[in-house]
């Protein structure tokens, strides 16, 4: 018995020495992040590497602000993320009710039309899209960022799912009430999938906050950039320039990371429950 | 409830529905499904004037881009990634959660720490590893105590990538994993137990077998996703670097071809291979995933 006991600890001091080992991994390059975003250029380029700076310095971040335009990425960021994140879950949720629960004609098909683009992988879409944005003159303009995105398929995909898997019976009394569809929908469905909602406003918002190819590709004029693609061009601003760099990447991230402390259980639940039933 | 009122209630509900579905439908359409469907038309054109002159050329960007060196090299490159990203990633995943899933102290500060890659920026976080990888005065050529130009030498870009792919994707597959590992009911477990089984044997012969549609699953997701590598490619290696013949993807040449070199059908001959690769992956995972819900 006690020898048992005695290899359970061993065999978990293990676990914990790997699983530690594998943190710092992860954490290293977050400190090495803030680390540098202190030093002086000179000392970010020491040879050899040195892990702490004389004194903080904070003024790459003054200047990583100044020298670019924070103030544009942020608002586009956010606002972007915004309109992705509120119109999408309106829509989505409205759709996934009606193709759940209402038999109308022609249900299947048009669900499979929604559906579908799903496979497509994304770069597929950036050419005709960006054609489509020339022609409307939004090529360049902060609503090029969110306008294709006010509707996910992603979304109404996996709430349906959801609407399949509720009884039937809260909504029969409330059709024999006289309640319409949207009104069943509004007061009495909506409420109960509120934890598929939540998944989806993080999945959502942490998609847009991060995505960079079609920001650089619809958008050039530093006022219209979002912060990954605005980070891509303070690289080429400040080469090796590490401090301003890093403090510039620490103002990207911090926002996101502060929200995912906050809620980190809904965070972490929401993203792998969509994915399990995406 | 009288059939009158029924009748007239089902085509009311329609028309909810429809109003319903009206919104996203559209949207869908017009931004996306279009779209795709204009990309495989585009693949078929040569387009002269930014797109004012349209020729109908058959198979000629095809042609092109089967005899063009390049594109097989920047085929090779993104499935050389795959092979070497996906099952690093797996292994690492399904490692993670089966040491996460004992009763262990701390359970909860692990998960979030492994999670937060998942919420970084990646072009944040590739911007750091572009620090760490520094050939002189990086931190990784520091502690390994090597001097290796880990992103302009072309034989180590592509793995210098996987690690940074592997290091951002590890908690969020751990997550899936851990989820899958969860199902698999403590009953199995303690009757191996009595059976006398052991430690590896009850990986070997329980989790692993009962893990497999999981495991399935996950590598369907992260295949499908690193035949999209971009983002870590052109913030870490760059347009200038001479490592990036040796690490080009093709999202990464579809990018240059289309809005650097202006030629959109090229561009999206090659966007429309990636396509059907990710149509046969899809493909792939609904028939297996279909036959194992028929023999759960």
């Amino acid at each position: 018995m006690t020898s048992h006991t005695l290899s359970s600890k061993r065999t978990n001091l293990v676990i914990h020495a790997v699983l530690i080992a594998i943190s710092a991994v992860m954490i290293i390059p977050f400190l090495w992040m803030i680390l540098t975003s202190v030093k002086t250029p000179m000392e970010a380029t020491q040879i050899p590497v040195k892990f702490f700076p004389s004194i903080l310095k904070w003024n790459s971040y003054s200047e990583a602000f100044k020298q670019s335009s924070f103030q544009y990425y942020y608002f586009n960021t956010a606002f972007s993320a915004f309109m992705k994140t509120l119109f999408p879950i309106i829509f989505s949720s409205m759709a996934a009710y009606a193709f759940a629960r209402i038999q109308f004609p022609g249900r299947s098909i048009c669900f499979f039309l929604i559906i579908s683009v799903m496979m497509v992988p994304n770069p597929v879409f950036y050419t005709p899209q960006y054609m489509m944005m020339n022609k409307l003159g939004l090529v360049n303009t902060v609503t090029a960022l969110w306008i294709a995105s006010l509707i996910s398929p992603f979304a109404t995909f996996l709430l349906r799912q959801f609407f399949l898997g509720i009884s039937k019976e809260l909504e029969e009394a409330a059709i024999l009430d006289g309640c319409n569809p949207f009104q069943i929908f509004w007061h009495i469905m909506l409420p109960l999938v509120k934890s598929a909602l939540v998944a989806i406003v993080i999945i959502q918002l942490l998609w847009s906050w991060n995505e960079l190819q079609w920001p650089l590709i619809i958008n050039s004029s530093p006022e219209k950039l979002t912060l990954s693609a605005g980070l891509a061009t303070l690289v080429s601003k400040f080469g090796t320039n590490y401090p301003v760099l890093m403090a510039g990447a620490i103002m990207a991230v911090i926002p996101m990371i502060f929200l995912f402390f906050i809620f980190q259980r809904r965070f972490i639940e929401g993203v792998a429950f969509s994915a399990h039933k995406g | 409830m009288n059939e009158g009122v029924m009748a007239m209630n089902t085509k009311s509900r329609y028309a909810w529905a429809y109003v319903m579905i009206a919104p996203t439908l559209i949207g869908t359409l017009l931004f996306w499904s279009w779209p795709a469907v204009y990309s495989i038309y585009l693949g078929f054109l040569k387009s002269e004037n930014f797109g004012l002159v349209n020729h109908w050329v058959g198979t000629q960007n095809y042609e092109k881009l089967f005899k063009d060196q390049e594109f097989w090299r920047n085929l090779r490159n993104t499935l050389f990634y795959m092979v070497l990203f996906v099952p690093l990633t797996l292994v690492c995943s399904t490692v993670l959660a089966v040491l996460l899933n004992a009763k262990i102290r701390g359970r909860s500060t692990y998960r979030v720490i492994y999670f937060l890659p998942q919420v970084t920026m990646p072009a944040a976080a590739a911007m750091v590893w572009v620090v760490l990888f520094a050939q002189d005065y990086g931190l990784v050529n520091y502690a390994l105590g090597t001097h290796v130009s880990w992103l302009s030498d072309p034989r180590f870009a592509m793995y210098s990538l996987v690690i940074v792919g592997v290091w951002a994707a590890i908690g969020f597959n751990m997550l899936l994993i851990l989820a899958g590992l969860q199902g698999i009911p403590r009953t199995l477990y303690e009757a191996a137990e009595i059976d006398g089984a052991v430690g590896f044997n009850k990986f070997r012969y329980i989790t692993l077998p009962l893990l497999t549609p999981t495991l399935f699953f996950t590598t369907i997701v992260l295949m499908i996703g690193a035949t999209q590598v971009f983002d870590s490619i052109y913030m870490l290696i760059g347009k200038t670097n001479v490592a990036l013949p040796a690490v080009r993807s093709l999202v990464y040449a579809y990018y240059q071809n289309a809005f650097v070199y202006y030629d959109q059908n090229y561009g999206a001959a090659i966007v429309n291979i990636l396509l059907l690769v990710n149509l046969v992956l899809t493909g792939v995972q609904f028939l297996f995933q279909k036959k194992w819900v028929v023999y759960d």
